[in-house]
């Protein structure tokens, strides 16, 4: 379990996250939303350690400072935005960086063809040996997901749930990879292990998470079910625009929303 | 199916299995063959001079003592080969490993393939540590001297590059990110300083000092002792011991610093003991050879575009490139001018320089100032 206590985070003088209480069970997809600048990125770094911070995080009951940093590696995984490399590495060396680095939970032996799986799962089979420098940004997205993947391949270890971090890992991808991003995350919790995801599109938030967190100018807004959570009201004074849940465009209009996705 | 030719597919044979992306078995292929060269090169250094001592009586020699039908070396080959010859190859073979080495652990330190000891200014700023301890050895640093031994140049140099890394890195590194641009210009600065603070020093100098400091200038293995190597020696080698188990924490750190993080690296410990490692080479290597140039750049360069930049290949294919390099460049810097000798810098710069050049040219866009 992830569990954040009075989080707050301050940059410089100017106090970006305030007061915020999070709780990720295994099992779940929690879903933080909100609009730019609300403090998303930066609470999800105080999450992960990447940031100073006051109040409590705890993962599995330990606290997150008292974890060792090869220690956190194996209980969970962080996707940032974007990464940009600074040497020729090819797809699987980088791919290869999570499995030598985390626990991926496979037996000795499996792990060889590890990065070759979790390639596969991100639809890039075939592009171990390009160079990542060359591929198009969602590319490198999926790979960086990949290597994300192979570090806590198993979500369950040892008894342990673990979780992954993922900062808006949908951004750059077209529609059906957004769907298959999508589809690795709510497995990896189906399978007993959590995620905590920054989104963008509240289609894909409806649908796949089982808790939504709005954020507003750093503080927690709104969190529960994604039933309880958007409705008209928090939608406008969240993101400042009226927008109406479940309306449905003039008739000849059209529209596409991912849940009409053929399982 | 990716098109193998326009996407620059990489990978090895294991065995009977194709495993694309995998450079391991290249690597470790590359490395062999250096290990090869190197023993050969070392060996040809060994017989290559005035002395007609032969490489074959040579290894003979070591292995059988006198070899049955063939002459035992004499007195005077013996003299050349084990006081004179010897002593200069092992001190190239280290000194090259360290700057080579060295080259490699600061850019996956700065996460940039431009960053060298030398061009950066730590070398320079070795340099200084090192011309303070012969000019102000007899005076001024006179008890650092008598409790050092000979071990006060080395510690003196090592202490100048320390010194240099540190305000580097963090001048140029802004909660970190590198910026290429101010690592360049403080690097010339720096550099620009240390440079100014030397000449200072080789102006109070006397005559005889003045003699020791010329060989700084240019950079020589020429004067090499066993007496410089049992100096130099044990701290470069305790540098190169510490690189391996940087490897894996340099790979991460292509990805940024919160990622290697995340993966699991130490990042401020494997910064510090990275910067030690790295003065350490620097200064050891400057203090018995002065300022031997482009090595630290040119051999990691190469060896990525061979192996790829996997660190843990990487840095001991350096260590055997950048040893090779050194005793070639040494073995030109003997006999282009002879019976006189070039100073090795000299040969290291005019190869160095415009290999620099090519690199600038062929990756456009390397250096995004």
């Amino acid at each position: 379990m992830i569990e954040a206590r009075q989080v707050s985070v301050s940059i410089g003088s100017k106090r970006i996250v305030s007061d915020v209480d999070f709780t990720v069970r295994p099992g779940e997809l929690a879903a933080i939303v909100g609009p730019n600048g609300s403090g998303k990125t930066t609470f999800l770094k105080a999450l992960t350690g990447e940031l100073a911070y006051t109040g409590d995080v705890s993962l599995n009951g330990r606290n997150a400072v008292s974890l060792k940093p090869w220690e956190a590696a194996g209980i969970r995984a962080v996707l940032p935005q974007s990464t940009a490399l600074s040497f020729p590495f090819t797809v699987r060396e980088i791919v290869k960086l999570g499995v030598t680095s985390g626990r991926s939970g496979v037996l000795r032996g499996e792990d060889g063809r590890l990065p070759e799986r979790a390639l596969a799962r991100v639809d890039l089979e075939g592009f171990a040996g390009r160079y990542y420098q060359e591929l198009s940004g969602g590319e490198q997205q999926r790979v960086q997901l990949a290597r994300v993947l192979c570090q806590v391949w198993a979500p369950v270890l040892d008894g342990q749930a673990r979780y992954l971090f993922l900062d808006e890992p949908v951004s750059s991808l077209d529609i059906k990879h957004q769907l298959i991003i999508m589809n690795i995350a709510r497995d990896f919790a189906r399978r007993g292990g959590g995620v905590v995801a920054i989104l963008h599109d509240l289609n894909l938030t409806a649908m796949y998470a089982d808790q939504i967190c709005v954020m507003h100018r750093g503080r927690l807004a709104a969190a529960g079910s994604p039933q309880e959570v958007l409705s008209d009201d928090l939608i406008e004074k969240v993101f400042g625009c009226r927008l109406r849940v479940g309306a449905v465009p003039a008739a000849n209009v059209p529209f596409v929303l991912p849940q009409s996705a053929a399982a | 199916m990716v098109d193998e030719t326009i996407a620059g597919v990489a990978g090895v044979n294991q065995g009977d299995r194709y495993v694309s992306g995998d450079r391991s078995g290249r690597a470790l292929f590359v490395i062999g063959a250096l290990t090869v060269a190197l023993v050969v090169t070392a060996l040809v250094s060994l017989t290559w001079g005035a002395s007609d001592a032969s490489a074959l009586g040579l290894v003979g020699n070591w292995l059988f003592g006198a070899v049955p039908g063939q002459e035992a070396l004499s007195a005077r080959d013996s003299i050349i080969v084990y006081d004179i010859r010897l002593p200069r190859v092992i001190l190239g073979m280290l000194v090259g490993a360290a700057l080579a080495v060295s080259g490699a652990v600061m850019q996956g330190l700065f996460r940039n393939p431009l960053a060298d000891p030398g061009l950066v200014g730590v070398s320079a700023g070795a340099g200084l540590g090192a011309v303070s301890v012969i000019v102000l050895g007899g005076t001024f640093l006179a008890p650092f001297t008598a409790l050092l031994g000979s071990y006060a140049l080395p510690l003196a140099a090592f202490a100048g590059g320390l010194v240099t890394t540190i305000i580097l890195y963090n001048v140029a590194t802004r909660q970190g990110r590198t910026s290429i641009a101010t690592m360049l210009l403080a690097g010339i600065a720096l550099g620009a300083m240390a440079i100014a603070l030397t000449g200072i020093l080789v102006y109070m100098a006397d005559d005889r000092q003045l003699r020791d400091l010329t060989f700084w200038q240019l950079g020589s293995l020429a004067g090499a002792t066993w007496l410089k190597i049992a100096a130099a020696g044990p701290i470069i080698a305790l540098a190169l011991a510490a690189t391996p188990f940087m490897a894996k924490g340099l790979n991460a750190l292509a990805l940024g610093e919160a990622t290697a993080s995340h993966l699991g690296v130490p990042v401020q410990r494997l910064k510090y003991v990275a910067i030690v490692a790295v003065s350490a080479a620097i200064g050891a290597s400057v203090a018995v050879s002065g300022g031997i140039g482009f090595i630290g750049i040119v051999v990691p360069h190469l060896l990525r575009l061979a192996i790829g930049p996997d660190n843990r290949y990487l840095l001991p294919a350096s260590a055997l490139l950048g040893a090779c390099l050194l005793l070639l460049a040494d073995a030109v810097s003997r006999t282009i001018v002879a019976p006189a000798e070039l100073p090795i810098g000299i040969v290291t710069a005019a190869v160095g320089g415009p290999f620099f050049l090519w690199i600038l040219l062929r990756k456009r866009g390397i250096v995004d100032l």
